[in-house]
């Protein structure tokens, strides 16, 4: 075994982010390490690379214990990683990156650098060749070496960030999310190249959340849920797990669990393909509140929503679904007005929401509540609700509005006087719906209202969900949790990197194998 | 304009009668190099004048108490300020950007105001008297060693400590990330600038005949002087707080007329540069305009595809 994690803990005050978790990667193999957002992945690779310091529980790299040391020190026996979200050293040229990640086994040469010796000099020489050799592996051309590496396309950047780690000459290569946005052909390189570095010996934890691309290269899988692990084993096994699939796509209340689509081994490709045609025949609804036609969003490179177009009618509960990544949050922080779209026309009730200010956007009544509720943690509930009737200037119809919301939600009533940050997580997200209500919203917009939530606080907050829409508000809810907001839903839409792959009614897509494939791969 | 005039028509005329602004060129000069050092690893530490201070108060003190000589006087606060710099550095690299310099100006204040306003030995806020000061004979000495620091620095960021610096200054995470001992190098940087600074600060003060401690010479005024340096110079490559330095200091020669709003014009020229070229003065690249946060963007509208 090359990595050995026995039991392994870290909290951060009461969330149990990883929670005894014993874990084997064997020397010369891909282990692939996925589970739902918030499942404690990252904490994990930080808790073995040093960046967090361990709680309870050991961990090893063959021989050598990583418990407690720091993580330069872990860097230098051996474990090269690299970032979720890129850490280049931006403003040095590629080979200046690689060349530090080369530091480990350099020569300490201060005093020689003041004499300039030929000797270090050919050194010099051959260390630059070396670290050109390196962007050669990760299949950098040679003429990306002199550009600044914050430069560089966004692919190249991921594979200069793993050109970089191997200057270390690992043993062991921890790739955080290495093919995060990218799209399919680009994906297929990573995965080209994953494979490439494994067949020269190297031993590789991947962590990401594309399915297919960790099922594809994986030996073995190990899942993670809440902080422990559910599931190991081979990506057949692991992708079948009735745990697994539960912790994915969720529970449907009521619903059993067994009737989760693919549950009982559904994996047949014409049977997802002709589920897809059916139901792309979905009707849409003649008369809408929000229209949207071919949005298309990009972060510099990397093009997030591909063209979406859907429509929300009067009165409806409409659901997009899909795997982390795969735009759904991108979509309502542009129909918010908080990020403007390459190209595509989003219409709201006659207001061109592409063009339009984000507080005329919530002035028409179109509404967001944020993915993680961004809710002011050191003020109280009152202050944080008091805040969202700010912009309003009304005294005392703010108040009448404050008592109204607080009747909803008796239990921020009870805690009116507590700092937000004191509620539990259910409590919180309760707390960022009333503030959303406050703004008195025709369409209100949920971002992943269950994200990081106990089941059973998962149910109430889709109770007040209900309510709301009851009382007479249009609802776009986003959600990982697909089986629980299809369930609620009138219609929806799967989402996956960034296209719409199907869409039908509520209770169609519940039983579409094509779901769980949008989740897991196939 | 005489400035000038003189400059270019009698050099040596120049060079004699300008003996003391050359030295206090090369001075400044030093004492942005070790600004330059701190900042090439991404430590906004305004500790330079604290540890100048302590440069200058030891040599100057051992020299009117133990008679020891020049060399020895300037080697002994040199290492002394190293000490300090070591027990200073301990807590206080652990912070970082803004709260880092805050801390600096705790160290150099308590140690103006706490120690050399406090001690009779100092002076008592007085300032002490150095009859032994050659305001002159200085100016070679200084400019070797100026040169010879620059030398030092420069070669020092091209080898296996310079990439560490730069890895750190840029992302320190990912610094930890291919094994570089980050603390450890920060304390290098900092200390090897806390010993250029008190070399600069003892040479300093054999050029006066009176050692000042006030604020624009060991506090917060100066401190922010050296922060001017290196913003207006550029903090990129070695030369570049040299060259910010040598500017400020001509300032006040080559606006002579201005007199008393010779600040103002400093402050324009540094906010100019700084919207210009915030790269400093030395630097890669062109021109370039920085847009403050305000400022209304020009509105992209995107094609629509039909």
């Amino acid at each position: 075994m090359l990595l050995r994690l026995d039991d392994v803990q870290r909290h951060f005050g009461g969330v149990r982010a990883v929670d005894g978790v014993s874990l084997e990667v064997e020397k010369g193999s891909i282990q692939g390490l996925i589970g739902p957002n918030g499942a404690g992945k990252t904490t994990l690779v930080n808790v073995v690379t040093g960046y967090t310091r361990i709680q309870a529980g050991r961990a090893w790299l063959e021989n050598d214990e990583l418990t407690g040391l720091a993580a330069h020190r872990i860097a230098g026996l051996g474990i090269g990683r690299t970032f979720q979200n890129i850490r280049l050293f931006k403003d040095l040229s590629a080979v200046e990156n690689v060349l530090i990640g080369m530091h480990v086994r350099r020569r300490d040469d201060t005093l020689a650098q003041l004499g300039t010796l030929p000797f270090f000099r050919r050194e010099e020489k051959n260390r630059v060749e070396e670290a050109y050799s390196l962007l050669e592996r990760v299949r950098l051309p040679r003429s990306v070496g002199e550009r600044h590496a914050g430069t560089l396309p966004y692919g190249d950047q991921r594979r200069l960030e793993i050109a970089r780690a191997l200057g270390l000459k690992p043993r062991l290569l921890i790739l955080d999310e290495p093919a995060a946005g990218m799209n399919p052909s680009e994906k297929q390189g990573v995965r080209e190249l994953i494979e490439g570095l494994n067949a020269g010996g190297l031993t590789v934890l991947l962590i990401d959340h594309d399915m297919r691309l960790v099922m594809g290269v994986c030996r073995r899988v190990a899942v993670l849920n809440f902080g422990k692990k559910i599931a190991d084993g081979t990506p057949e096994e692991v992708s079948t797990d009735a745990t697994v699939i539960k912790a994915y796509l969720g529970t449907g209340g009521e619903r059993e669990v067994h009737s989760a689509p693919g549950a009982t081994g559904v994996d047949e490709e014409h049977e997802v393909e002709e589920a897809v045609a059916s139901s792309r025949a979905a009707k849409e609804p003649e008369k809408a509140i929000l229209d949207v036609e071919e949005l298309t969003v990009s972060y510099g490179a990397i093009v997030a929503v591909r063209g979406v177009s859907f429509r929300v009618a009067a009165g409806e509960i409409v659901a997009l679904i899909g795997a982390n990544g795969a735009g759904k949050s991108t979509i309502l922080n542009t129909l918010s007005g908080l990020i403007r779209p390459q190209s595509g026309t989003a219409i709201f009730d006659g207001l061109d929401l592409v063009n339009a200010k984000a507080s005329a956007i919530v002035r028409r009544g179109l509404v967001q509540v944020p993915e993680g509720r961004e809710i002011l943690a050191r003020q109280t509930v009152l202050e944080n609700l008091e805040l969202a009737t700010w912009t309003r200037r009304d005294g005392a119809s703010g108040r009448r509005r404050i008592d109204e919301v607080l009747k909803r939600f008796p239990i921020l009533g009870e805690r009116r006087d507590l700092s937000a940050g004191s509620l539990s997580g259910g409590e919180q997200q309760m707390l960022a719906i009333a503030r959303g209500l406050l703004a008195r919203p025709r369409l209100l917009l949920l971002d992943e209202p269950s994200l990081g939530l106990a089941p059973q606080m998962v149910d109430e907050v889709f109770r007040a969900i209900g309510e709301i829409h009851e009382d007479g508000t249009t609802i776009l809810l986003v959600e990982q949790n697909a089986l629980r907001a299809l369930a609620i839903a009138d219609r929806a839409y799967v989402i996956e990197t960034g296209r719409i792959l199907l869409s039908g009614s509520g209770d169609d897509l519940l039983h579409n194998p094509a779901v769980r494939r949008a989740y897991l791969g196939g | 304009m005489d400035f000038f005039i003189s400059l270019f028509s009698d050099p040596v005329g120049f060079w004699n009668s300008h003996t003391l602004l050359i030295s206090q060129i090369g001075i400044n000069g030093i004492v942005a190099t070790s600004m330059f050092l701190v900042l090439y690893s991404g430590q906004l530490s305004l500790a330079a004048p604290g540890f100048m201070a302590i440069g200058a108060y030891t040599s100057v003190l051992m020299d009117l108490y133990l008679h020891t000589p020049l060399f020895l006087n300037v080697v002994v606060g040199v290492l002394l300020a190293g000490v300090v710099g070591v027990l200073v550095g301990l807590p206080v690299l652990r912070l970082r950007g803004v709260f880092l310099a805050i801390a600096t100006i705790g160290f150099i204040e308590a140690l103006r105001l706490g120690v050399v306003l406090n001690l009779p030995v100092t002076g008592e806020g007085l300032g002490l008297k150095n009859p032994n000061a050659d305001p002159l004979g200085g100016v070679p000495i200084i400019l070797v060693s100026l040169v010879v620091v620059l030398f030092i620095v420069w070669r020092l960021t091209k080898g296996r400590l310079g990439s560490a610096w730069s890895a750190i200054r840029q992302d320190e995470i990912a610094a930890l990330s291919q094994g570089i001992y980050v603390a450890r190098y920060k304390m290098i940087a900092f200390v090897l600038g806390a010993l250029i600074a008190s070399y600069a600060g003892a040479l300093e003060a054999h050029l006066n005949f009176f050692v000042d401690p006030g604020d624009n010479q060991y506090g917060v005024t100066r401190a922010v002087q050296i922060l001017t340096f290196a913003v207006l110079g550029g903090s990129g490559y070695v030369l570049g707080p040299v060259v910010g330095a040598s500017l400020v200091t001509l300032f006040p020669y080559i606006f002579s007329s201005a007199g008393d709003y010779i600040n103002v014009i400093t402050g324009i020229f540094l906010i100019a540069v700084i919207v210009f070229r915030p790269q400093g003065i030395v630097g890669r690249g062109g021109f370039a305009i920085v847009r403050p946060a305000w400022w209304p963007r020009a509105r992209l509208s995107a094609p629509s595809p039909g």
